[in-house]
Order: C-alpha cells, then structure tokens, then sequence
C-alpha cells in the first residue's frame, strides 16, 4: 500500500516536472537567455518581451526578508513555549497558532488591503501595496507554522540532553542554547520549509505586493513576484501563444529555485552530521 | 431538461448582465444561467473553445482573433449593447479637478512622477498609478486611446479588479487610476480629460475622448450559420437590445445603445 502511494506521488511529480519543462520550452527557445538577463515584462505589447530578472528578484527579496523576520520571531516564541512557559501559557500559544494558521490566505490578503494598506501611508510610504506590506502579511500567514514546526524540532532534542545540563549546573539559558544546537538541522529543515512555503505564496502577494514589475529600492517601493505574474496572468492569456509558455518557464524559474534552496540545505545538514558523528 | 446559458468575459459588462440575467430570469425561471466576469479576452477565449454561449467584451476582436476565427471556421457576430466611457479617477482630496490625454500619458509612461510637475500647487507627492491587469479590456482601451501603444512604466501598479481600484484610490489621497464609468462611485472624483467631463451625453456624443463601444459576441457557426430564432441564445440577444434591456444598461450606469422607451 504504502510502496503503491509512493509511486503514484513519485509519479505525479515527475509529470508536473515534465509538464512545466514540456510547456516552458518554446518560449525558452524563442526568448533564450533574455528571460533572466532582462527585467522587462512587457507580455502582451505588439514587440512583447518576457525579462523575468526583476520578478526573479522581487520574489528572493521578499522571501529573504520576510524569513529575516519570521524565523528569529518563531524561534523566540518557540523557545519560550518549550523552555520557559508554564502549561497554561503553552496550551494559549498552541490554540493561538492554530486558530492563525487556519486563516486562510485570501483572508490574510483582505487583512493586509484593509488594515495594513492604510497604515502603510500613514508612516509615509507612497502606495499602500509595497513590499514592506507583503513581508508583514506574510508574516502573519507563516509565523503559526514557523512556530509549530521549530517547536517540533526543538522537542526532537533528547530531554536528557537539557536535564544533563542543568544537573551539571549550567543556566537555564545555556541549557536552552545547548537545545537549539541538539536540533539545529530539524531546524534547517524548517527553514527550508517556510522559505518554500512563501516562495510559493500566491494570493497574499497578488494583492498586496502592489504589482510593480521593478527592482525595490526601498521598503516602500510595490513589487511583482513570480507567483503574482503568473496568477494574474494566466487566466487571459491565450492557449499555446509565447506568453502562455513563458508563464511556464516562470514556474520552472520557481521550481528551480526551490530545488536548489533545498539541495543547498540538505548538503549542508549531510555535511554537518558527518563532521559531528566523525 | 432545463436550458442552459454560459456567459463569460469583460468585467466592464458584467454589472450590465447581472441586471440583464436577473430580468430574463423572470420570464425563464427554469433556465439556468451562469455568469463570469473575467476580461474581456478570458470570454472570447471561452466563444472558441465552446466553453460559453456568449463572450461579454469591451473591445474588438483583435486581428489574430478573426484569422484564428476564420481558421476554424467560426462566425462570431459582434452586437453593441452599450458605450462606456473610461472615467479617470483620482482621491477626493487631491485639488485637481481637469487633465490633459496628454498629462495622463506622461504619468503612466513615466515621464511624470509627482502631482507638482503637473501644477506647482499640487502636494510635492509622488503618483501611485494603478492600471487594470493586462486581461482586462479596459487596459487595452486605455493603452490605444491614452498611451498610443506605448508602453507603461514599471512602477505602474497591476490591479486584479476594477472595485478593488476604486477602493484603493478611496483610501490613497496621491493615487490615479480609469475605470469604466459605470464603476465610478461617490467615494472618488471623476477627472475632465481635455475639460469634458464623462456623461451620458458627452460619451454617445464622442466628446468625451476615452470612450467605446460595449459588446456581445456569440457564435453563429454553432447554429449552422444562420440567426436562431427559436433558441434562448436568440431569446437572450432580443432581451438585450429591447427597451427593458437597455434600461437596464442606463441601471448600470453605462449609456444605452438603443431607445430605452417602447415608441408605442
């Protein structure tokens, strides 16, 4: 049963891989290495061009930035729930975490039009829409699951670890820092995962990330990643034309450097363990 | 079993056909209509593939819609049913009240990027300039009548929806942005281009610059070529252009195409 799920999923994957390569090539073809080494998307202009450089960019700024905040907050609350809270404080935190996660991420998007949209103008910002307003909503959407998954990595760590510190007389500080060494690669892995997740972010950018295809040059400046572009897009454009496969290669361009985020990651962890188990 | 009707396509139409559907439902109560707003081009696109009976659009068919229409033997017949004038909306707090087609091509190509290079008493602020996604026939009106092909400038902020670009003009005091005149709300100001403003009378007129034709496009070659006289399509089509149907488009906000009065 379990080799037959396996398969079918293995299966699947391969099929979308072929199928966004297969969609993707004509227009990798025809535009060639124009479509990462030029900013302009213009797709449906009479001379169209498909520079996909800056929406590669916008969308590694966003998700850079945005795991810059996510993780330190995770990790702080994560250490606090695990290391310091009493029960009554850890059971709030877990029903708190879950009740954000399920938000769903239009809801999310509303929360960022309505509410941090306004407020974007309030402290100066020339367009409600911008990157500052994604990173903050999108910290809204992957804090819960930053929290749960850094959680899980922490209690992975062997308890007798901790108590073995404390019994040695160490600080409760050390003994959490002693916590977070113990289950660095669970949380490397969780990295990878929020990373992924808002790489892959579509509704809440296509909403508030302001739909700019231009390289920030500050917090304030609107932004169109790839997912957005290819959201927003995809719905007119017609079945088989050039735009319709570059709109593939843009899902490649994701795909790729999803991959290479998380090839990168398991190197390092392969590398780590083999270093520490000698 | 219950007729069908699928209609699909421009966003600018689309508070037209819901009045439109509502109505009709009266005298069909068993038909089972079901209607899209998605652009102009998602509709047309919907007319080829089979996937809808009518294609709301607020353009044209563009040439490589005819060859491909040709090429495949289909016969898509174009009804006016309304004209729209696309309204150019701005923040009611701003103290413009008039724009040259000019200005407005310098502020979406980029040449002007704060309301003080217009009018030295205009706030030294920089212009957020929303546009409609490219799906929309409203950026393709805009970007022949206003822009003359040209492109606009990076920094031109995509929209998914015409609502959602009133609200955000709504909530922006240094934002601009065109919606179809039907959309315009009490929450905006409306801004003359060349010092007409758009009215009912100035955009059948044509005084208003930034104006066009609405359409329906169906697809003859389903029926053999011919005008269906008996099928709900045909019905549709008649309740439309009748007086009833055009009032309805005056509802909406948009100026009719045909008399809205019975002459009996």
């Amino acid at each position: 049963m379990v080799v037959l799920v396996s398969i079918c999923v293995i299966a699947a994957l391969i099929g979308i891989f072929a199928m966004l390569i297969h969609e993707s090539l004509p227009a990798l073809k025809k535009i060639g290495w124009e479509f990462i080494a030029s900013g302009a998307w213009y797709p449906t202009y009479e001379d169209a061009e498909f520079g996909m450089l800056y929406m590669i960019l916008d969308s590694l700024i966003l998700v850079g930035l945005t795991s810059v905040v996510v993780f330190p907050m995770g990790l702080g609350i994560a250490l606090y729930t695990t290391e310091y809270a009493n029960r009554r404080e850890r059971e709030i935190v877990r029903s708190v975490t879950e009740l954000i996660s399920g938000i769903p991420s239009v809801v999310v998007g509303l929360i960022g039009v309505l509410l941090i949209g306004p407020l974007m103008l309030k402290i100066g910002a020339w367009t409600p829409f911008n990157l500052l307003n994604a990173v903050v909503s999108l910290t809204v959407l992957t804090l819960p699951y930053a929290i749960s998954l850094i959680i899980e990595s922490l209690q992975s760590v062997s308890r007798d670890l901790r108590e073995a510190a404390l019994a040695l007389g160490s600080s409760k500080i050390r003994a959490s820092a002693m916590a977070i060494r113990g289950a660095k690669h669970e949380m490397l892995y969780a990295l990878v995962l929020i990373v992924n997740r808002v790489l892959g972010e579509t509704m809440v950018v296509l909403m508030v990330a302001g739909g700019a295809v231009m390289l920030p040059r500050s917090l304030f400046d609107p932004i169109r990643p790839l997912t957005a572009a290819i959201a927003s897009e995809v719905g007119e454009v017609e079945l088989g034309s050039l735009h319709y496969s570059a709109l593939f290669l843009a899902g490649a361009v994701l795909l790729v450097i999803s991959a290479v985020i998380t090839v990168t990651a398991e190197t390092f962890i392969r590398r780590g363990k083999r270093w520490l188990t000698g | 079993m219950a007729d069908t009707l699928v209609i699909k396509g421009s966003n600018t139409v689309l508070p037209i056909a819901q009045r439109w559907v509502e109505a009709f439902k009266k005298y069909y109560p068993d038909l089972a209509v079901t209607l899209e707003g998605a652009g102009s081009s998602t509709g047309i696109k919907a007319l080829f593939n089979g996937t809808a009976d009518l294609a709301n659009s607020s353009r044209f068919l563009k040439s490589s819609e005819v060859e491909k229409m040709h090429a495949e033997g289909k016969y898509f017949t174009p009804i006016v049913i309304a004209y729209d004038g696309i309204a150019v909306i701005v923040n009611k707090s701003l103290p413009i009240n008039d724009i040259s087609r000019e200005t407005l091509k310098k502020i979406y190509t980029g040449k002007i990027t704060t309301w003080n290079q217009i009018d030295p008493s205009l706030p030294k602020k920089r212009i957020t300039i929303y546009s409609r996604n490219t799906a929309s026939g409203t950026f393709e009106t805009w970007e022949n009548k206003v822009l003359d092909k040209e492109r606009m400038a990076p920094w031109v902020q995509m929209l998914e929806s015409t609502q959602a670009e009133v609200e955000a003009i709504k909530r922006n005091p240094y934002a601009i942005g065109y919606v179809g005149y039907g959309y315009v709300t009490e929450d905006v100001k409306v801004l003359k281009v060349e010092g007409v403003a758009p009215s009912m009378k100035t955009i059948l007129s044509g005084e208003y610059s930034i104006s066009r034709p609405l359409f329906v496009f169906v697809d003859l070659s389903r029926f053999g070529n011919t005008w269906p006289e008996t099928n709900v399509v045909a019905k549709f089509i008649k309740f439309i252009v009748s007086p009833e149907g055009q009032k309805l488009v005056e509802d909406a906000g948009y100026v009719p195409a045909y008399p809205t009065t019975s002459s009996e």
